[in-house]
């Protein structure tokens, strides 16, 4: 057995609403969330010893504050807190600050981890600083830029290829929004609750290629956390841990060019690393929580976790499995698409929802039996691929 | 001619090299001398062995396309009055990827794996842009 396999658990969680929330400072709703994790977990705050705020980039200064401590101040954890420092990898810092976490916990070195998103990218950022913010990051400046690429147009690469190489229908690629919503709707914390039908998202005008308006996700402003602790620790505190089974990565590029273009062989093996260290085959997931950005990445991930055989996610969506009474729940949040994009925070959104499902918290949402659910993320342009197994018992 | 307001390649002592060569009207990619790997875009050691042993070679241009978008709306702003155009993921034949503009083609008739050649775009007295257009005849 893995040694590390089901050692340590997420014991608490805490959101806020995710959406264009003007009123709502950001350390509001950072204390907001991590009070609410702790407070979930029912830990005493004294035994959160390391903080790790994941970085925001809406506002520099925010991020500057997170990282000289600011959390530590304003929740009082000043007398008893050891470490606070910034786990940051775009939309995988989710999956970044967990592997962190689990491995401070097990190696004794902290007793128990809060990770922390908030970011302000719907009302803290102009619209046009967002689009310039996302057409210059990834992008190398030497190659790529002087052709107007953005992570928009690597969306509409994405799923041109996908498309030619499996047969998938424009359809089939706006009912992953249509699922998408239908989950959404069911979320209180998500932005789009508003039902949309996949021949709606074929309605709407091509923007990039073979992306539509409404295959494109909306910059919100939103926050979340959680809290990892020893199992033994977790054991005592609460009745529904989610424990870490299995955790498997892979981080392969810097630019869009330079992905790999077979995804299976590039990125596989981190599903197959975290399957065998939970040791649990496809068929035992329950939920998948997919990081998304755009629907494409969501039947990707789907045939990367070998959840469906290559080239047939777009047809499971299309009729029905993956949204709310399907027999392969996938994205239970609404993920970006619905929810909202806060930046780095997609990923910990669906990491949090992931271990909601697994504590039998999750609400109108809740699928039964969740004793196995798998979680993705992905950072830059895709550069590199994430997956994590929580369940409820080791 | 008009100046030109769009982003300018960032030029390194390694991105000269390369734009000097499109200059001329050559497309320059590095091979590793030591373990024969293929390198593009140019790095300062070889991504495959590490090494420093590397030389610069000139493609024949053609490759076939990878992946394509037409962008019509949301480009970045400097390129907002250039919509639409069409960006493209290209396999050069020589072994390695570049991104690049699709330029003298109808849009609708863009696809994936489709040949395509270099051609130069000079943007600047000193800059020209590698792009790429359908090759005749195919
Ligand atoms: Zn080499």
């Amino acid at each position: 057995m893995h040694p590390i396999r089901g050692k340590a658990a997420i014991v608490g969680i805490g959101e806020v609403p995710t959406g264009h929330y003007p009123e709502r400072s950001f350390i509001d709703a950072a204390v907001r969330v991590g009070t609410m994790a702790i407070r979930d977990a029912g830990i005493p705050k004294e035994d959160i010893d390391t903080i790790i705020p994941i970085g925001a980039v809406a506002n520099p200064l925010d991020n500057a504050n997170l990282v000289c401590s600011c959390l530590v101040e304003e929740m009082g954890l000043g007398k008893t807190a050891k470490s606070n420092f910034q786990v940051m990898s775009g939309g995988s810092s989710s999956a970044n600050s967990l592997k962190t976490a689990v491995a401070l916990v097990n190696s004794g070195l902290s007793k128990a981890v809060l990770v922390l998103h908030c970011d302000r990218l719907g009302t803290g950022i102009d619209f046009e600083a967002a689009i310039t913010t996302f057409s210059k990051s990834s992008i190398s400046q030497e190659y790529e830029s002087p052709y107007g690429f953005s992570q928009l147009a690597l969306a509409g690469l994405l799923q041109q290829r996908y498309m030619h190489d499996t047969g998938t229908t424009e359809r089939q690629v706006a009912a992953v929004v249509e699922s998408l919503r239908k989950w959404a709707g069911l979320n209180p914390n998500a932005m789009l609750r508003k039902p949309r039908t996949a021949d709606e998202v074929l309605d709407s005008k091509v923007i990039s290629s073979p992306v539509r308006k409404r295959m494109m996700n909306i910059l919100a402003d939103g926050a979340a956390a959680f809290i990892v602790t020893s199992a033994e620790r977790a054991g005592d505190l609460t009745d529904t841990p989610a424990y870490v089974l299995g955790m498997g990565s892979r981080c392969t590029n810097f630019t869009c060019t330079a992905q790999p273009q077979d995804l299976f062989k590039a990125w596989g093996p981190a599903c197959m690393e975290a399957y065998d260290m939970a040791e649990i085959k496809p068929t035992d997931v329950r939920v998948a929580e997919i990081y998304d950005a755009f629907p494409t990445f969501i039947l990707i991930s789907m045939e990367l976790l070998g959840l469906c055989p290559r080239g047939t996610a777009g047809q499971i969506v299309e009729a029905g499995h993956t949204s709310p009474g399907g027999k392969l729940p996938v994205s239970t949040n609404g993920a970006m698409m619905a929810q909202g994009h806060t930046g780095a925070g997609g990923g910990m959104a669906i990491l949090v929802e992931a271990a909601r499902q697994v504590m039998g918290k999750a609400g109108d949402r809740q699928v039964k039996n969740t004793d196995i659910v798998v979680e993705t993320a992905s950072g830059g342009v895709g550069m590199d691929f994430h997956v994590g197994v929580l369940g409820r018992e080791v | 001619m008009a100046e030109y307001k769009k982003p300018l390649p960032l030029i390194t002592s390694l991105s000269k090299v390369f734009y000097d060569g499109c200059k001329e009207n050559k497309l320059l990619y590095q091979q590793c001398k030591d373990c024969g790997e293929v390198i593009f875009f140019p790095k300062i050691v070889c991504p495959g062995c590490m090494g420093e042993n590397l030389e610069w070679k000139e493609s024949a241009g053609k490759g076939k396309i990878f992946s394509f978008t037409v962008a019509y709306d949301y480009a970045p702003p400097e390129f907002a009055g250039d919509t639409p155009y069409a960006l493209a993921v290209v396999n050069l034949d020589e072994g390695f990827s570049l991104l690049t503009n699709i330029v003298n083609c109808d849009f609708e008739k863009i696809s994936c794996d489709m040949p395509v050649e270099v051609m130069f775009d000079p943007v600047t007295p000193e800059i020209s842009l590698p792009k790429f257009r359908p090759v005749a005849g195919v």
